[in-house]
Parts: C-alpha cells; sequence; structure tokens
C-alpha cells in the first residue's frame, strides 16, 4: 500500500514521505517531473529594435530562461496542436511584447515590462532583471511563449530542483555506547544531540546516510547503527514557480498513467 | 566563473534555480555593510550553486554603461 505524507510544504517547495514503493517508482516520478511534464518558455523572439549593450541572442537567451506561470489546461503542446502550424495558433502559442525606451536617464529593463496577451502565462517575477539601458536607448520586441518539455531544453523544467533519498533509520546501542560524543562532533547535519550521560537522535530526517557517525565511534562494532529503509522516501521538489509544486506530482503520475496505458497496448499489438 | 557573464544570470548555473530577480536586492544590502551569508539566507538561497551565483557576480554592464552615458553627456552640451 502506497503511503503519501506531505511533511512540509512552502509556497515552491514541497517535502514528501512516500511510503510502500521501490526506487525504480520514485526515480521515475523524478524523471517525469524533470523531462515530461510542459511548462510554458518563449521559444521564439522577433527583434523590432535593440540598441541595448547586450546582442540579440544574449537579450532572448535571458528572455527564454524567465520563468512563465504555466496553464497548463488552457494550452496544446505545439506538436499536438490541431493547428500543426509552426507559427502556432492561440491554442498553443501565447505572445509578449517588450517595449522600452530609456527616456530619463539609464534604466533596468525588468521582466515586469514584458506585456502578456494572457494575463495567466506571465513571468513568475516581475523583478528579473533582462537588461539595462542608457538614455535613447531602446529594446522593442515580440516574444511568443510555447509549452515545452524538460527533455529538450532546460527552460521547460518546471522544477529548479527535485530530488530524493532514502528514508534514515539509526539506532544507538545503549550498552555498548559511553556518550562520547564523536558523532556529535561528526555529523555534518546535526542528528545527534548528547541529552544527559546519553546520545539521543533528533533529525533524522535531515541525515544524508554519509555514515560518519558509524566511522567516527571508537566501539568495535560501532555503537551508532546507521541503516535505511528501502521503501520509504524523503522526496524533495522545488518549482520554478512555472506551475505549482502539487500539481507537480498529480501531473507527474497522470503521464505515467498514460505512458503505461499505451505501453499496454501495444504490448497487445505484439501478441 | 565565465568572464563574459556581464549582467546577473537570470538563472543558477548549475541547479536552475531563478536568481535574476534577488541581485538588486542583494547589491544593495551589501552596500550597506549587512553580511553576505545573512543576506543570502534571508533571499531563501539555500544551496551552494545558488548563492555562488551572487556572492561571485561582477556585473561588468554597469561599468559599460558608464562610457555610453559619458559620450552621450559629450553630445548634448
Ligand atoms: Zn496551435
Ligand atoms: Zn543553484
Amino acid at each position: 500500500m502506497v503511503e503519501i505524507e506531505v511533511v512540509d510544504k512552502t509556497d515552491n517547495t514541497i517535502r514528501l514521505f512516500i511510503r510502500g514503493v521501490d526506487v525504480s517508482f520514485v526515480n521515475t516520478l523524478r524523471r517525469l517531473i524533470l523531462t515530461e511534464i510542459p511548462s510554458m518558455a518563449v521559444d521564439d523572439v522577433v527583434i523590432l529594435e535593440n540598441s541595448s549593450v547586450l546582442n540579440d541572442e544574449i537579450l532572448v537567451h535571458r528572455l527564454g530562461l524567465t520563468p512563465l506561470t504555466t496553464d497548463l489546461d488552457s494550452y496544446n503542446l505545439p506538436e499536438e496542436c490541431p493547428c500543426q502550424s509552426e507559427f502556432g495558433c492561440n491554442l498553443c502559442r501565447v505572445a509578449l511584447a517588450l517595449n522600452v525606451e530609456a527616456v530619463e536617464g539609464t534604466r533596468t529593463v525588468y521582466s515586469g515590462d514584458l506585456v502578456s496577451e494572457n494575463p495567466d502565462v506571465k513571468p513568475v517575477s516581475d523583478r528579473i532583471c533582462i537588461v539595462k539601458l542608457v538614455q535613447d536607448q531602446k529594446v522593442k520586441l515580440e516574444a511568443y511563449a510555447r509549452l515545452g518539455k524538460g527533455k529538450v531544453h532546460a527552460k521547460w523544467q518546471p522544477v529548479s530542483m527535485c530530488a530524493y533519498k532514502f528514508f534514515p533509520q539509526i539506532k544507538i546501542d545503549g550498552k555498548l555506547c559511553d556518550a562520547c560524543e564523536d558523532c556529535v562532533k561528526v555529523c555534518p547535519k546535526a542528528v545527534f544531540v548528547k541529552v544527559g550521560d546519553k546520545i539521543e537522535v533528533r533529525n533524522v530526517t535531515d541525515c544524508t546516510l554519509c555514515e560518519d557517525c558509524m566511522d567516527a565511534c571508537a566501539k568495535d562494532p560501532s555503537a551508532v547503527e546507521l541503516t535505511w529503509d528501502k521503501n520509504a522516501f524523503i522526496f524533495d521538489i522545488e518549482s520554478t514557480g512555472a506551475l505549482p509544486v502539487e500539481r507537480l506530482v498529480r501531473e507527474s503520475l497522470n503521464i505515467l498513467d498514460k505512458k503505461l496505458k499505451s505501453f499496454l497496448k501495444n504490448l497487445k499489438k505484439v501478441k | 566563473m565565465e568572464v563574459n557573464v556581464i549582467i546577473i544570470p537570470v538563472r543558477c548555473f548549475t541547479c536552475g534555480s531563478l536568481i535574476g530577480d534577488k541581485w538588486e536586492d542583494f547589491a544593495m544590502r551589501i552596500k550597506q555593510g549587512e553580511d553576505a551569508g545573512n543576506v543570502l539566507d534571508s533571499l531563501g538561497m539555500k544551496r551552494y550553486c545558488c548563492r555562488r551565483m551572487l556572492l561571485s557576480h561582477v556585473e561588468i554592464i554597469d561599468e559599460i554603461l558608464k562610457f555610453y552615458e559619458e559620450t552621450k553627456k559629450r553630445e548634448t552640451p
């Protein structure tokens, strides 16, 4: 029985405990989140004017890397869109216009200066520096954002971190341990605490499974026993802001479902 | 770090998290004498890959723009 527990959640990050599955399943989730969930990013740019000190390619690269909030339900992937047009249609493309001239002295062009045709698809933050202009310099362009997948380009990756680790299990043998505090000192994550004349384990989830505590222990066999549960995981996701984190988890499962169904369908053909 | 990074990169080179919107805040607070580590902590930057992006950055575009500003000044009397 799979058990998923949300332990920590902020706007852009989530920490899950996943129990009752094996590594291949959790790794599948991780890889799906990294490479298969579509998100919006600027893909094509028409530059009408650029007299800034950055050349067109750098400017466009910076626009491409700017994370955009994604409306997954209203847009199609270009390759799946019925329009089948290279340029795109209203269902597979969003236009963002940038038209800034430094009129009064030097100014910075921010992501907030981009005007999107759809208010649901806009830069995650308004304060990303795009370029700086001195008086009379001008940037005028139209950028086209499309859905895309992380396996094609990292700008379409909806996460800036997605990782898991085994659930640590630390046991201290009370008979062997003489509370010398060697493990307390060596642990980089402060997992151990000395309470009275005993060593106690405090922040098990912080443990990175480095096993330094076992090596540091002078006792033979080591009084600290560090193992991990092979069927329980601590799963961390950090979204770029393109999609809400819960949506990422749900979407990855949808994609897995779709992939398995098509696999089954093709398997039947073989038979 | 690359020599041709003349303006703060939009994202961390290593993990891809957004840093382009944090530079101005960071630079201003450093100038006011705050401790860089504390500023990075308060900006919510946990990983050392992202922290070094701000910590080691030199905004060269500011130096380049000075030449253009100076030229402009000389053009218009
Ligand atoms: Zn279309
Ligand atoms: Zn980073």
